[in-house]
């Protein structure tokens, strides 16, 4: 059994989960550890695993096989989900909601209410009732609400679904703030330009299985069947261009050919980059283009 | 407990905001029950003097017998009608359903009743009349053509002998006196018969109670279709603290139903014209049968509310599974009528045994040990509905 990396806060070995009556496994001998203090970014397409992982992280589900351990220095962690749908009661006030799930964890709650109502900047809607809240102001109370309990480990599963500009880079400044005061956040989204700024770390699953995990500037610059950009010293002629349209997959041949046909005319090579360009283009050549829903 | 408490508190409030379902809840039954109680109140009380209405059309023109046409307007549960109209007229007033019967005395009727070829009676009834109605309607004119038949042989046959009968020796109304009948129900007062009310709350009230399982399962499917529900886990909220964070609210509610309903069968039914419900004499019995069928009735919902996918199934399996259960459990049609084969399955329905600890209440004036084996199978199936509800919550975890 492999050990727990100095200053893990979750480690997970050989994890495996099956769904009762699913004939495939939903994640298949996965191993992770993730740093304390960090931010660390789950992508995977629908279907991939995601939510099932962080189910099993938060002891929702029980694993098939395989051990989980969330723990900092032996003292369990104080850990808290904040899901994909908006988990609060359409027919109860903002202030309600959080008394609500405030009581239900025990939390001594005029206080730490209070502090949440600031980060999410609720104040003017303590008693508005939760479906009149605009749909950026309930992604605000969904975290609100997972920050109740002051997690050390904040699990976000999609947290800026469906929302406008505004309300995205209010919440994804409230996450960095929230992270910036030590709690870990494990980030799970479909957003690649959020995780790309948020996450240090980032884990790319697919059927099950970690497909890329690492530090995120690794992954971008690693050397696994990346991209060749290439920058010209001036725009090539439509000839040129027209030439060089045919040349979408570079196998060695048409490598070759594409020398060839620069040699060929006045226009130079200035820069050569070799890597993924962002964090969408990795996504798309490891997970591929197929449909997944 | 603590989180219980607040468990308990969230699922009032929501109940208080969630009109659409106090409405099904409360205003639903109350009408049910009154509408029934009031529309069942002639048939219930046949014995008290209410008619049914009939037209007596007399076409012989001989001698018909006065005690023939005494005995046909003095049937009891029916009233003869005066008309003028021919038979025709009538056929089609029949057909129509107003009123419900016609009975044509033919011409030569009298004279034919001691000959060897009689001309009968015709009784013509309207299509949708119910049939104990109309045996009831036959039985009683076949009595009255018994007395004034007999009467008559009789008189033949002191003629033959040459003698008078003794005065007064054939009283027909002497049989009537050969007969007590007396209903065992106790509440009431000795003699009297249970009144629509009493016989039909206990049903009612315990089908409306079973729909309990409609806004429970709803609120419940949209607590897991929202992420609440996975919520609340995630914040260590175990399976029987959130079962029983909703068991007592609900619990309560239906208990709330029940006084209401019970209300409504004293206080409401009789200010539209209709019978008091009385209560029976034993309040511990009462509030037992009502607390386990509560338990039963929510424990029920709870495990349709973890089988069903979607708010729509929820709705409809408990709509349909209830009409079911009321069917099968004597709510809807007395269990005694059925055929055997599907009275010895009504034996395992629940509301079956709710409604034959409702009605020991109601109508034996049973006390706690007469409504014991019936409220010991109801605690049963809530708590083996409780049972299953947490093993496939369970199962749903990924725990085999």
């Amino acid at each position: 059994m492999r050990g727990k990396a100095l200053g893990a806060v979750i480690h997970v070995e050989r994890l495996s989960f099956r769904y009762p009556g699913s004939t495939c496994d939903a994640l298949r001998e996965l191993s992770l550890d993730i740093e304390k203090g960090s931010l660390f970014g789950l992508l995977g397409p629908n279907g991939s695993g995601k939510t099932t992982l962080i189910s099993l992280l938060m002891g929702l589900l029980t694993p098939g096989s395989g051990c989980i351990d969330i723990a900092q220095e032996g003292v369990s962690t104080r850990a808290a989900l904040v899901p994909q749908d908006n988990a609060f009661y359409d027919c109860l006030s903002v202030l309600e909601n959080l008394h609500f799930f405030a009581g239900v964890q025990g939390i001594r709650q005029s206080e730490r209410i209070a502090a949440v109502i600031d980060t999410a900047d609720l104040g003017a809607f303590r008693h508005t009732r939760a479906q009149r809240l605009s749909g950026g102001l309930k992604r605000r109370l969904n975290l609100a609400i997972g920050l109740l309990g002051e997690p050390h480990l904040l699990f976000l599963d999609e947290p800026t679904v469906g929302i406008d500009p505004q309300s995205r880079h209010f919440i994804l400044e409230a996450i960095k703030r929230i992270n910036a005061a030590g709690t870990t956040v494990v980030y799970s989204s479909h957003y690649m330009e959020e995780v790309q700024a948020l996450c240090d770390e980032v884990g790319i699953l697919d059927r099950g299985r970690f497909l890329a995990r690492g530090n995120l500037h690794t992954l971008l610059g690693g050397d696994r069947g990346g991209q060749l950009s290439m920058g010209l010293d001036r725009a090539p002629d439509p000839a040129l261009r027209e030439a060089l349209s045919h040349l979408a997959q570079c196998s060695d041949k048409q490598l070759k050919q594409l020398f060839a046909l620069l040699s060929g005319t006045d226009v130079s090579v200035d820069r050569v980059r070799y890597g993924h360009a962002d964090l969408e283009a990795l996504f798309m050549h490891l997970t591929g283009h197929q449909l997944r829903d | 407990m603590r989180a219980s408490l607040h468990l308990i508190k969230k699922e009032i409030l929501l109940l208080m905001r969630d009109w659409h379902a106090l409405v099904l809840l409360f205003v639903m039954p109350a009408a049910f029950i009154l509408i029934m109680s009031l529309a069942l109140q002639n048939r219930f009380s046949a014995q008290s003097g209410v008619h049914i209405g009939y037209y007596l059309l007399n076409r012989d023109t001989g001698a018909v017998d006065v005690a023939l046409l005494k005995g046909l307007r003095a049937m009891h549960g029916f009233r003869a009608l005066p008309t003028t109209a021919s038979q025709r007229e009538l056929e089609a007033q029949v057909r129509g359903g107003k009123p419900r019967f016609v009975l044509i005395v033919p011409p030569g009727f009298g004279e034919s009743l001691a000959s060897d070829t009689p001309v009968p009676l015709r009784i013509m009834a309207t299509p949708d009349v119910f049939p104990a109605v109309y045996r009831l309607f036959q039985s009683s004119v076949r009595e009255v053509l018994a007395k004034v038949y007999l009467k008559q042989a009789l008189n033949a046959l002191a003629r033959q002998s040459k003698g008078e009968l003794p005065s007064g020796s054939i009283d027909m109304d002497r049989v009537n006196k050969l007969l007590v009948s007396q209903s065992l129900y106790s509440p009431g007062g000795k003699g009297r018969f249970p009144s629509s009310v009493q016989q039909n709350v206990p049903a009612w009230l315990l089908f409306a109670m079973f729909f309990i399982a409609i806004p429970l399962s709803t609120t419940w499917v949209r607590e897991r279709e929202q992420g609440t529900y996975m919520r609340l886990r995630s914040m260590g909220l175990g399976m029987p603290t959130l079962l029983f964070g909703k068991l007592v609210p609900y619990i309560g509610l239906n208990l709330l139903q029940v006084i209401s309903m019970l209300l409504i069968g004293v206080f409401v039914v009789p200010w539209f014209g209709g019978n008091t419900l009385t209560l029976g004499h034993s309040w511990p019995a009462l509030i037992l049968m009502a607390a386990v069928a509560s338990f039963a009735a929510v424990a029920y919902a709870l495990l349709v509310a973890n089988l069903v996918t979607t708010s729509e199934q929820a709705t409809i399996f408990t709509g349909v599974a209830n009409l079911l259960m009321a069917a099968l459990g004597g709510i809807m049609v007395p269990r005694f009528v059925m055929p055997q084969t599907l009275q010895a399955v009504s034996h395992y329905s629940p509301m079956a045994w709710g409604l034959d600890g409702f009605l020991d209440v109601f109508l034996r004036d049973g006390g706690v040990s007469m409504v014991a084996g019936s409220a010991l199978k109801l605690f049963a199936f809530g708590g083996a509905c409780l049972v299953m509800t947490g093993l496939y919550m369970g199962w749903r975890r990924g725990k085999h």
